[in-house]
């Protein structure tokens, strides 16, 4: 199982000479397996880049299937969806899941995206098969031998965390969400935020321990563990409500669960290469004497979890 | 007026090492009239820097515009997200006291603000709605040939072909001098219509869409934008001053987009018009008027 960013970033795409080395496309993971069908997590704007490596091979042909998990449906995990050109050729299949939305279909709200006066090409124009997953929050399934875990995390309209299991390795994703800590982020739209470190409504804390247990449960030995870490401390302490973790939680979480490595991930948009460089040193020396590995996701890097890269 | 570019690309942003001369965000300008007032034109991702120039005061605009004070206009072309989507990361809009004019096509179904409030839902973002921006919005509806004045600017607009759909083009005039903003333009395979020619007839600074080259275009006449050809012969039928290409395909190198510019500039001379000068826009470029 080999892991490869085609995008990092979180909130918008940041194009730019200080972005060139981390990468400015929004977030994108692909999975690769040999002899199996791509599974992709996300699709943000690295969509693009990879959905042009597809189709010189089988997708060209109109004989190409992906599989894609989408832990949320903001624009920065969605916008690549419409530029993934094998969804322009007949006969190629997308099999995409997400998490129910509530009272509507996935296939509506990820219609939206294509409607008349944003995009060109309507969704269900599109010359591919595309076929709608939805996913209950802790449901189980197999994408080929690959088994699938999911759970909720703690962000405005909820997003997913997913674990995927292969030939002994492990994976998890998780992106985006806030610390398990100062409020709890769900349907309602939080104008003021809380006091870092202030008191809980108690329906509240049990919600968010649970929460928190359940993603320590999914990342449990986790070989490589995909972290949201937008924020620095700092950062945070204006921000709990915008559902976004430090890499001091996603240590926190890894440590827990005995995940081998942590990878840091959706970088905030304003970050430039050297300071992503420096938040990742910081912490690398902090980890200096850890068993847990650190690293940071940058566009093109490839992590092949059978070789012990991770 | 001062022209600014802070958004050069089509479609969707297109960062990386090989877009960063020209640059990868999508469509912004900003014009700024002798009074200060600040005029954006499309809201890209381009948009996002422009922001963050404004919060700085890095800009000689009226008012401290930005920072909770004064107010802006803003002119949209059509709805396609990559004219819309840098707004929702444009840091005045959260600023409260800051006020904010929007004018799109009154005609077509992207009415501006159910086209913005869309973009706002919580299944695609967190804020939920415009109604949770701290900035006061207005919406206006623009028709086809009306004249309107903002600030020192004297506006008027104009509906272009885009594949199925249309696009407005904004002549923005002041103290004589004529900027054309014309991007996502597609003309048929005959050129483009006597009265849009007419509309950019001797405009000192024409902005035109340039995403193809003239052999993608043969393949994808039908998507509704131009080839550095189509905007040359557009140019020099109207005899404008000075040609800024715009809107480059997100696949385009810097290098390509070099040698798009130079052809362009030949293509010019061909057509007997080598008094017009052709320059590709970049992020940071600056055009005094
Ligand atoms: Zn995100
Ligand atoms: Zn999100
Ligand atoms: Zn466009």
């Amino acid at each position: 199982m080999r892991v490869r960013f085609w995008g990092v970033r979180g909130s918008f795409p940041v194009p730019g000479k200080q972005t060139n080395r981390y990468g400015g496309n929004t977030s994108c993971v692909e999975v690769e397996i040999d002899g199996h069908a791509p599974i992709v997590i996300d699709a943000g704007t690295g969509l693009r880049q990879l959905g042009k490596r597809l189709v010189r091979n089988e997708f060209l042909d109109g004989k190409g299937l992906v599989h894609m998990l989408v832990s949320h449906t903001h624009w920065d995990h969605i916008q690549g969806l419409p530029y993934f050109s094998p969804l322009y050729s007949e006969g190629n299949e997308l099999q995409l899941y997400a998490r129910q939305p509530g009272d509507t279909h996935l296939g509506a709200v990820l219609a939206h995206q294509n409607d008349g006066p944003y995009f060109p090409v309507p969704l269900d124009s599109l010359k591919a098969r595309v076929q709608f997953n939805e996913l209950l929050e802790g449901q189980q399934f197999d994408i080929g031998d690959v088994r699938v875990r999911c759970t909720r995390l703690n962000h405005p309209w909820i997003a997913m965390a997913y674990r995927l299991d292969y030939g002994g390795k492990s994976l998890v994703y998780c992106s985006d969400t806030a610390p398990f800590r100062d409020i709890l982020l769900e349907h309602e739209f939080i104008a003021t935020p809380p006091t870092v470190g202030g008191p809980l409504d108690t329906k509240h804390a049990i919600k968010l321990h649970m929460m928190r247990e359940k993603l320590v449960d999914l990342c449990q030995g986790a070989d490589f563990l995909i972290y949201d870490t937008q924020f620095t401390p700092v950062e945070y302490e204006s921000k709990p409500h915008w559902g976004h973790s430090t890499p001091d939680d996603a240590i926190a979480i890894a440590r827990e669960a005995g995940a081998k490595t942590l990878c840091l991930f959706h970088h905030a948009p304003a970050r430039t290469d050297d300071q992503q460089d420096e938040i990742f040193a910081t912490y690398k020396h902090l980890l200096r004497d850890d068993n847990l590995e650190l690293l940071c996701a940058a566009e093109g890097m490839v992590v092949d979890l059978d070789k012990g890269d991770a | 007026m001062r022209v600014d570019v802070w958004g050069v690309r089509g479609s969707i942003p297109a960062p990386g090492p090989t877009t960063n001369r020209y640059g990868g965000n999508t469509p912004c300008v900003s014009v700024i009239d002798t009074k200060g007032h600040l005029c954006v034109i499309d809201m890209g991702t381009g948009i996002v820097p422009l922001g963050t120039a404004l919060l700085q005061k890095s800009l000689p605009v009226r008012d401290d515009f930005g920072a909770g004070k004064g107010n802006a206009t803003v002119l949209l072309s059509h709805g396609h997200w990559d004219h819309i989507q840098g707004f929702p990361f444009f840091a005045p809009v959260f600023i409260p006291g800051t006020k904010l004019s929007i004018f799109g096509n009154a005609r077509t179904a992207d009415r501006v603000e159910a086209l913005l409030e869309g973009q706002m839902n919580p299944q695609f973002s967190p804020i939920y709605t415009l109604k949770n921006l701290g900035a006061t919005i207005r919406f206006e509806g623009v028709r086809e040939h009306q004249c309107f004045r903002v600030s020192d600017l004297e506006v008027s607009s104009m509906e272009l072909p885009h594949g199925e759909t249309s696009v407005l083009s904004f002549q923005i005039k002041e103290q004589g001098k004529t900027l054309i903003y014309a991007s996502d333009a597609g003309y048929s395979a005959s050129g483009a219509p006597d009265d849009v020619v007419e509309f950019y007839r001797d405009a000192d600074v024409l902005i035109h869409d340039s995403t193809y080259t003239p052999e993608e275009q043969e393949l994808r006449r039908n998507r509704g934008l131009s080839s550095y050809l189509d905007a040359a012969a557009v140019a020099a039928r109207a005899g404008v001053g000075k040609l800024v290409l715009f809107h480059y395909d997100q696949d385009h190198s810097d290098d390509i987009v070099d040698e798009n510019v130079r052809l362009c500039g030949q293509e010019l001379e061909r057509l007997g018009a080598g008094r017009t000068e052709v320059v590709g826009a970049f992020e940071g470029m600056q055009i005094d008027i």
